[in-house]
């Protein structure tokens, strides 16, 4: 590496010598966009890690972090990180649903990570009643307005690199979340990465925006902490002005002529489809020299479809940035190529279900599955195809061979927080186990599947045992046998969610309510709509010998149509897709490679 | 311009039918995520739609404390009534 490795704290204070960039908060309801220069944000985090320190935290301490507001977030997090605490960002409440899964949810996370204060604005405060009640660890809620009006000085405190930063708490199921833990070494090994190998970052001249949610690792690593090392100014929008509004996004890249900016591939159809064509005038996207693309499962077809539209106000497609990484990685581990746009292999469907193997497809074939190529792993780190059984990383695949993805690297986390089994069963021998389907040509990472089971719906991941408890809470679902899966046909740019249980009950009407009712639990419980809801009698899932569930088999009797001798009853040309399904990657894949485990 | 109550409520229903499924019968009582089908990102073009139809910014903090139509219905109502542009029905 070319440079020593620093802790965000050091960052931090060598950033505050830059009275020119910054970070700057664009608000909804206002036209003022506060700017601080890094100089003014050491000033700012100073005061909230002096509040947060009279409020009686040392350094090894965790304290949630529930802040919407992107400001209060970043100077909350930094302040924190400077007196040796460790921040657990946690989402804020979305609404339009019942509490009750949300609050349930926090409080899981709040024990797990044994944090003793929340810090939150006081209109969540007034919702966190019974978390307060029920988390031990928990000594107060505190609002952050009086923090912000806070003029506690800050007592230095010294941080060292293998001092843990924070816990990214983005996986696991509701009921036993996982706290990712991510040391200062990491962060400074994953940020050289992402900045310097991957965007040949030009420091203090490029500057980003970003509508990402900072309590996820993309918004929080990839757009505060990566741009303090190399003190570029970031311009942040909240993020339920995005979802509101996907033109507010462009319209401040092209005003602040910024130069990099990520999103998922959600974010780029949502553009397509929500941008109207009157909106556009007067954008200017010329600056934009590197439009990320990351964090959930990419669909070439829909980067295109970006790159077509905007190409009329200046959207130069080569800007593309295809990406892989995941919270256990920090956040990056490979950027494809810069300035080569979106590059993609087109590999032969059949061959791979039947050998397991990506061969290119030769001619016109219509079995071919686009796959999109996600670049080289980043220097001092290393990607490796293994057999999934193979327990101890003992014998890596060849080029094109499919399997489970692993990684080794200085940007890799040292396992869950208080969870040694959970960390165990991540790492097969020193290699991470992402779960992560796909193979390597010539160093080049392809991502096939991702992983299993998971599901992702704009942008958010959802856990099949979370709707499968919340489907089997109706009164005539029968108990333990309920299963949940995504499936995606090629037609559409995100996941199909579908639930199928089993009853007793007979009547065809009752069925009918049955089913209406488990859609509404779902729903009010994970705010995620379901598909397709499908009614089996008892004793039709697929078990194995011991008796438990088999998720990927039910899936695939679904897509072939062998479940219930449909795929749905909304589909019109149910074998023609089913055909289609059955091509689409997943769940060929995942049969293809993983067979049914479970 | 301004509204009655039961120009406002026929408004609404007709912003929320574009964006649920079909087919259903919509009540004040439908909550939007869980009786419409309205996912995260359709519920945010509704609100925009909102704003966009009633002249209006709607706050994340005030998404929290609505479940159902009658719920939105009674926020922009209460918003209407602030700004004087609600109708008094004779």
């Amino acid at each position: 590496m070319s440079e020593s490795l620093r802790t965000v704290v050091q960052a931090l204070e060598d950033a505050s010598e830059s009275t020119r960039t910054g970070y700057r908060f664009v608000e909804e309801s206002s036209t003022a966009e506060p700017f601080f220069t890094y100089s003014g944000v050491e000033r700012a985090t100073a005061r909230y890690g002096g509040a947060l320190q009279a409020l009686g935290l040392t350094k090894g301490d965790r304290v949630a972090l529930i802040l919407p507001d992107n400001q209060d977030f970043v100077f909350a997090f930094l302040g924190a990180l400077r007196i040796g605490v460790i921040p657990v960002p946690i989402y804020p409440p979305a609404g339009l649903r019942k509490l009750g899964g949300y609050l349930e949810n926090t409080l899981h996370i709040v024990d797990k990570s044994g944090a003793r204060l929340i810090v939150t604005d006081s209109d969540i405060r007034r919702l966190l009643g019974t978390v307060q009640a029920a988390a031990s660890s928990l000594d107060k809620i505190v609002a952050v307005d009086t923090i912000r009006k806070s003029r506690e000085p800050l007592s230095p405190v010294k941080i060292g690199l293998d001092d843990t930063c924070f816990l990214q708490f983005t996986s696991g199921s509701t009921s036993a979340p996982k706290g990712v833990v991510i040391s200062h070494r990491n962060v400074a090994a994953n940020v050289h990465a992402f900045m310097h190998d991957g965007l040949n970052i030009e420091s203090g001249v490029d500057s980003g925006v970003s509508w990402l949610p900072l309590y996820h690792d993309m918004g929080l690593i990839g757009f505060v902490l990566g741009p303090l090392y190399y003190r570029n100014t970031v311009t942040y929008l909240p993020p339920l002005l995005f979802l509101k509004r996907p033109i507010r996004w462009l319209e401040t890249i092209s005003r602040l002529r910024a130069t990099i900016s990520f999103g998922p591939n959600f974010a780029y159809a949502l553009c397509v489809k929500r941008v109207r064509d009157k909106d556009m005038q007067g954008l200017d996207l010329t600056s934009w020299r590197v439009a990320g693309c990351g964090a959930e499962p990419i669909r070439a077809g829909n980067l295109r479809d970006f790159a077509d539209k905007f190409a009329a106000v200046g959207f130069n497609r080569r800007a593309l940035l295809p990406c892989y990484g995941m919270a256990e990685a920090t956040l990056a581990i490979s950027f494809d190529n810069l300035g080569e746009g979106l590059r993609s292999d087109v590999i032969d469907a059949e061959v791979l279900a039947a050998e397991g193997t990506a061969k290119p497809l030769e001619g016109d074939g219509t079995d071919g599955l686009e796959v999109v190529n996600c670049g080289k792993v980043f220097d001092n780190h290393e990607v490796a195809v293994f057999a999934p059984d193979d327990a101890a990383s003992e014998h890596p695949l060849a080029d094109r061979c499919v399997g489970e993805l692993r990684l080794r690297g200085p940007s890799i986390t040292s396992g869950y927080f208080n969870d040694p089994q959970l960390t165990e069963q991540a790492f097969a021998g020193d290699w991470l186990s992402t779960g992560d389907i796909g193979y390597l040509v010539d160093g080049d990472i392809f991502v096939c599947g991702r992983r299993k089971e998971l599901i992702i719906v704009n942008g958010r991941n959802y856990y099949p045992q979370d709707l499968e408890w919340q489907a089997s809470r109706v009164s005539g679902v029968r108990k333990g046998n309920v299963i949940a899966f995504g499936t995606r046909k090629p037609l559409n740019d995100r996941e199909r969610v579908v639930v199928v249980f089993e009853t007793t009950v007979a009547d065809q009407q009752a069925r009918e309510t049955l089913k209406h009712e488990v859609r509404k639990a779902v729903r009010q419980a994970t705010g995620l709509s379901i598909d397709d809801v499908v009614d089996l009698d008892a004793g039709v899932l697929p078990k194995t010998s011991s008796g438990k569930l088999r998720r990927s088999e039910t899936c695939r009797l679904y897509e072939t149509g062998q479940l219930f001798g449909r795929v749905s009853a909304r589909e019109g040309d149910a074998v023609g897709i089913a055909k289609e399904i059955a091509k689409s990657q997943l769940g060929y894949v995942r049969d293809a490679i993983f067979g049914d485990k479970k | 311009m301004s509204w009655t109550h039961d120009e406002l409520v026929n408004e609404v229903r007709s912003l929320i039918r574009e964006h649920s499924d079909e087919g259903l019968d919509i009540t004040e009582k439908s909550e939007l995520v869980a009786d419409l089908g309205i996912d995260s990102l359709g519920v945010m073009e509704v609100v925009a739609d909102i704003e966009d139809k009633f002249d209006m910014t709607i706050a994340d903090n005030e998404l929290r404390e609505v479940a159902t139509m009658g719920d939105v219905v009674a926020a922009i109502e209460g918003r209407l009534k602030a700004d004087g542009r609600l109708k008094v029905e004779a």
